[in-house]
């Protein structure tokens, strides 16, 4: 442990003053379950340590139709509501009930792929998350503030504070494959919200984990499945888009080519458990 | 950074421990402590084996700088263990057979006091969804199942008579 000093701010202001005063040299830390296995086998060196438990960002409250949700809520927090079915369900699938309450939903999107499982969850869900610096806070999307392998929008000075989820009443899907049925990474993870007008698809997300850099978008078959009845050729042009626009890769969880052919097989379950009339769980 | 001085309560008792910057509770209790039963296996976060309550909650020591415990109860196998005899947990886990190598035990009973102090009539897939973190390589699980369920009855004095 080289660790030399840890600093645990009080507020927000308190820790982007820290931010600012050491910049980059300082390592943010919220839950730790990933900063800390990385620091205990010394990975990860860092001389100063910032830990945010203690800085107030942890709430999590619905205000009006948006479910805003604090940085470093946890994991246990997210399964604990009920304002948006789909996180409690990623949050369940996420993990083990110690990590639950020690990891954060922020911590999470600095979570690599095959883990960072709520990140899909929330790009489905057209989340967005609030960036706050002495110099002010912004708003991005969600899916404009992942940008590759453990790489995002964040600036160097800039702390993620907030996540913001839109509470909408359409169904959604979300299919997470382990490799054992709870406490896994994923060897892919799909989340689907569909929007319907007069019984054809009006808007489409469909959301993938575990098959590239971060949590992506399958926009072209987001694309195919507009104004479809979601028939099953439909779902299938769509399984087979999402197949082609991935990246999937081999880690210790599954190979490239497995992940490959679950990404297909998972979309398709996910659309079916939303196709009208039919009985959630077909093949 | 100098050592700072960290105080919290430890089962009963207020205790006082000065550490240097970001030390684990895994490695205060262990090390400065000398309380042994929360054991030291991935430092990870992978096993389960280190599991503490913290304000009742279970977590995991080894992935928790002491400094963020200052001021909280701490739970550990020895505050939870009688003077004489044992837990009705750990007697459950004796008698039925849920340790072998007992390596994973003071987590897997640490969960299951968590567990029971959520819910005291859990069931089945309650206690497999609350065991989940933690890794036995001996029993093959389904005694520690047996014993978490055993420990239900014998606290809610109904003799294991628990809805499944």
């Amino acid at each position: 442990m080289t660790v030399k000093a840890y600093r645990l701010p009080r507020s927000l202001p308190e820790a982007l003053g820290l931010l600012e005063e050491h910049g980059p040299e300082l390592l943010v830390m919220a839950g730790g379950t990933v900063a800390m296995p990385l620091i205990n086998e010394g990975i990860s060196l860092p001389e100063a340590v910032m830990g945010l438990r203690l800085a107030g960002l942890d709430g999590l409250e619905r205000t009006g139709d948006r479910l805003r949700i604090g940085a470093t809520a946890t994991l246990t927090q997210l399964l604990n509501q009920d304002a948006v079915p789909m996180l409690r369900e990623a949050a369940r699938n996420t993990a083990s009930w110690s990590i639950r309450n020690m990891g954060t939903v922020g911590g999470n999107l600095f979570t690599p792929p095959p883990g960072g499982d709520v990140a899909v969850a929330l790009l489905a869900l057209d989340a967005s998350v609030t960036l706050a610096s002495t110099r002010g806070d912004r708003v991005l999307p969600l899916a404009d503030f992942l940008t590759g392998f453990m790489r995002n929008e964040l600036a160097e000075d800039e702390l993620l504070v907030e996540i913001g989820v839109p509470i909408r009443s359409e169904a959604t899907a979300y299919l997470k494959l382990g490799r054992k049925h709870a406490n896994t990474p994923a060897v892919v993870t799909v989340a689907v919200r569909l929007e319907w007008r007069r019984e054809r698809v009006a808007d489409a997300r469909i959301a993938l984990g575990a098959v590239g850099p971060h949590a992506i978008r399958a926009r072209e078959a987001e694309a195919l499945l507009i104004g479809t009845t979601l028939e099953a050729e439909a779902i299938a042009a769509a399984a087979d888009a999402a197949t082609q626009g991935c990246e999937p890769f081999t880690d210790g969880i599954s190979t490239e080519w497995y992940r490959r052919r679950m990404v297909g097989l998972f979309v398709r379950r996910a659309l079916e458990q939303l196709t009208p009339g039919t009985r959630e769980g077909g093949r | 950074m100098a050592s700072t001085i960290i105080s919290f309560e430890l089962g009963d008792r207020e205790v006082e421990v000065m550490v240097r910057p970001m030390t684990t509770l895994q490695a205060v209790l262990r090390n400065q402590l000398g309380l042994t039963a929360t054991k030291d296996g991935c430092r990870q976060g992978g096993c389960g084996s280190c599991t503490v309550l913290v304000n009742g909650e279970p977590m995991l020591s080894c992935l928790l700088p002491v400094e963020d415990v200052a001021g909280k109860r701490v739970t550990t196998l020895e505050s939870i263990t009688p003077a004489e005899g044992l837990h009705p947990i750990q007697r459950a886990f004796l008698d039925a057979h849920a340790l072998q190598c007992g390596y994973c035990t003071p987590g897997m009973v640490m969960v299951s006091k968590a567990l029971l102090d959520h819910d005291p009539a859990p069931s089945d897939d309650s206690i497999l969804q609350a065991l989940t973190g933690n890794i036995c390589r001996c029993t093959g699980y389904r005694p520690i199942v047996e014993a978490v369920r055993r420990a239900a009855g014998a606290m809610s004095g109904s003799a294991g008579e628990q809805a499944r």
